[in-house]
């Protein structure tokens, strides 16, 4: 550390993004070492180990900033397991002072890092804590975020999100210890709603309902991140969570080419393909090959093979539609739900022309989730744009405008209605 | 030129919650600011402080832990500038990053022994 000018800031990102993994790593770890009942002293131990490091970082960052958050990290929890007396009864091996050091060594080793965290992931998605709650505590706990942030990302109170954590923390607490996700009973339900949690972060971060930044790239990471983290345990590497894992990665090989430079968002066809993250692309289709070795067909593997088939198009015209619509027909038979109608609508009116399209789209209008939707009048749009019904798409394009949760979105369509005249 | 030495007082942040984001952000404030510096040719070194640390006082050298001044007048760091004068380097230190959470900057010429 030095005497010297900093010369060059590290790149955009890699301190946000290292600070979010390691907040995520050091609190699971020292909450499985110190026991739930202390997860709020962990989570102040990390916090607190953050803050020197940017306190320290401020003129230079250090050339090992891993190991360094992780040194600052180890010494606060030595204190205060030596020092606070809120923390008995202890474990014996941190009791004694041979013993300590080498016992918060071994739980924050590298080693452990997956099993930690997804010690942390399972304990969270308790059975008596809803869905919010659960993606509320992992973004917490796993990736840092504030309450301030969380609310932001999904428009609500942040006294709302204040609520929810103290709820979870307060579960949390009564479990004692982390579960051992090698042992537990109900790991099948619990990984079921990890994966949903996962599901719900990564689509947060892609199309969320922030209003001033629909697109947050970091939460997507995450949960990808998260995801890939299942499959490095035994116990948690399933063909369906491949599925999970793929259908991330195709969706974020394509993240950025989502939004243009006056962030407004491109719709696919406009969207430049060159753009798209080859090496995200190729992650996703080995994750999508070990995926096939399930014996079950899960939504994730339909989602995920719809997104594989728009990630290796050259084109929308060049898009495989047949097999799209043979994987929304199965989606919708085995998840139905609106969007999925909404979606495989759109993909026939690729496949059979404009009119099939359209009249899928009009059966579903009745629909209050659907009508409500903005990207549903688009779509309609779009397909009557191209049926050649210039009327009839400027009022959707307008129906759609008033619509919009964003202004990302209201601009979209916005330019769509011009592009009529 | 002569030297000033910022001397930072304070700065850690209050705020229980800081994000990585948020902390990554006020970073990029001190890079800025330290890069604005550098690239005028008048920022010539600065040293971040630890928390802890000893007090070594009186004629019988007694220690103690720590300076155990109030958050906000602990001594976090310092920064050595060149500028023209005294008012140019108090000015060169109203950009600085560690107003944002209540922190201080005081501004001392470094002395110099050929006039």
């Amino acid at each position: 550390m030095g005497d010297r000018a900093l010369t060059e800031a590290p790149a955009t990102g890699l301190i946000e993004d290292l600070f979010r993994r390691e907040f995520g790593r050091l609190v699971s770890a020292l909450t499985r070492l110190l026991g739930l009942k202390n997860l709020t002293l962990a989570e102040d131990v990390v916090q607190d180990a953050l803050i020197t490091a940017m306190q320290a970082w401020r003129f230079e960052v250090p050339r090992d900033p891993k190991a360094w958050i992780l040194r600052v990290a180890k010494n606060r929890a030595l204190d205060v397991i030596r020092r606070d007396r809120r923390l008995a009864p202890l474990p014996p091996l941190l009791e004694s002072e041979w013993t300590v050091a080498g016992a918060v060594d071994s739980v924050l080793a590298e080693s452990e890092t997956a099993s930690s965290q997804l010690a942390m992931m399972f304990s969270i998605c308790d059975e008596a804590l809803s869905e919010d709650t659960h993606v509320t505590l992992i973004l917490r706990l796993l990736c840092g975020l504030s309450s301030g942030e969380i609310a932001r990302a999904f428009l609500v109170e942040t006294q709302i999100i204040d609520r929810r954590l103290h709820r979870g923390r307060t579960r949390l607490q009564k479990l004692g210890a982390l579960v051992d996700v090698r042992d537990i009973a109900d790991r099948d339900v619990r990984l079921r709603s990890v994966m949903q949690a996962l599901y719900l972060l990564f689509n947060e971060g892609f199309h969320g309902s922030n209003r001033e930044n629909p697109l947050l790239p970091g939460m997507s990471a995450d949960a990808l991140r998260l995801a890939e983290l299942l499959l490095e345990s035994l116990s948690t590497r399933r063909a369906e969570v491949h599925a999970l894992a793929a259908l991330f990665c195709f969706h974020a090989s394509r993240l950025e080419t989502r939004l243009d430079a006056d962030g407004v968002f491109v719709p696919l066809v406009d969207q430049d393909r060159s753009l798209w993250d080859r090496s995200l692309i190729h992650r996703g289709v080995v994750h999508l090959s070990a995926a096939s070795s399930g014996t079950e067909l899960t939504r994730w593997h339909l989602e995920a093979g719809i997104a594989c088939e728009h990630a290796i198009a050259s084109s929308v015209k060049e898009t495989n539609w047949e097999r799209i619509v043979d994987l929304y027909d199965a989606l919708l038979n085995l998840a139905p739900g609106p969007v999925v109608a909404l979606n495989r609508a759109i993909a026939i009116g690729e496949l059979r022309g404009p009119s099939a399209g359209r009249d899928l789209l009009r059966a579903m209008a009745e629909d209050q989730r659907i009508s409500q939707y903005p990207f549903y009048w688009a779509a309609m749009a779009d397909l009557e744009k191209r049926a050649g019904n210039r009327a009839e798409a400027c009022g959707l394009y307008e129906r759609a405008m008033s619509l919009a949760r964003s202004r990302a979105e209201r601009v979209s369509y916005e330019r769509r209605l011009q592009q009529l005249h | 030129m002569p030297k000033y030495m910022f001397i930072f007082r304070g700065g850690a942040p209050e705020i229980p919650d800081l994000s990585p984001t948020e902390m990554e952000a006020h970073l990029r404030k001190w890079y800025a600011w330290a890069g604005e510096l550098a690239k005028a040719g008048r920022h010539t070194g600065g040293q971040p402080l630890d928390g802890m640390g000893k007090t070594i006082r009186g004629r019988n050298r007694t220690v103690t832990d720590g300076p155990y001044a109030e958050s906000k007048d602990l001594v976090t760091g310092s920064l050595v500038i060149e500028a023209s004068s005294l008012e140019e380097a108090t000015e060169l230190a109203m950009d600085c990053p560690v107003f944002e959470f209540g922190g201080s900057v005081e501004v001392r010429p470094v002395v110099h022994h050929d006039l």
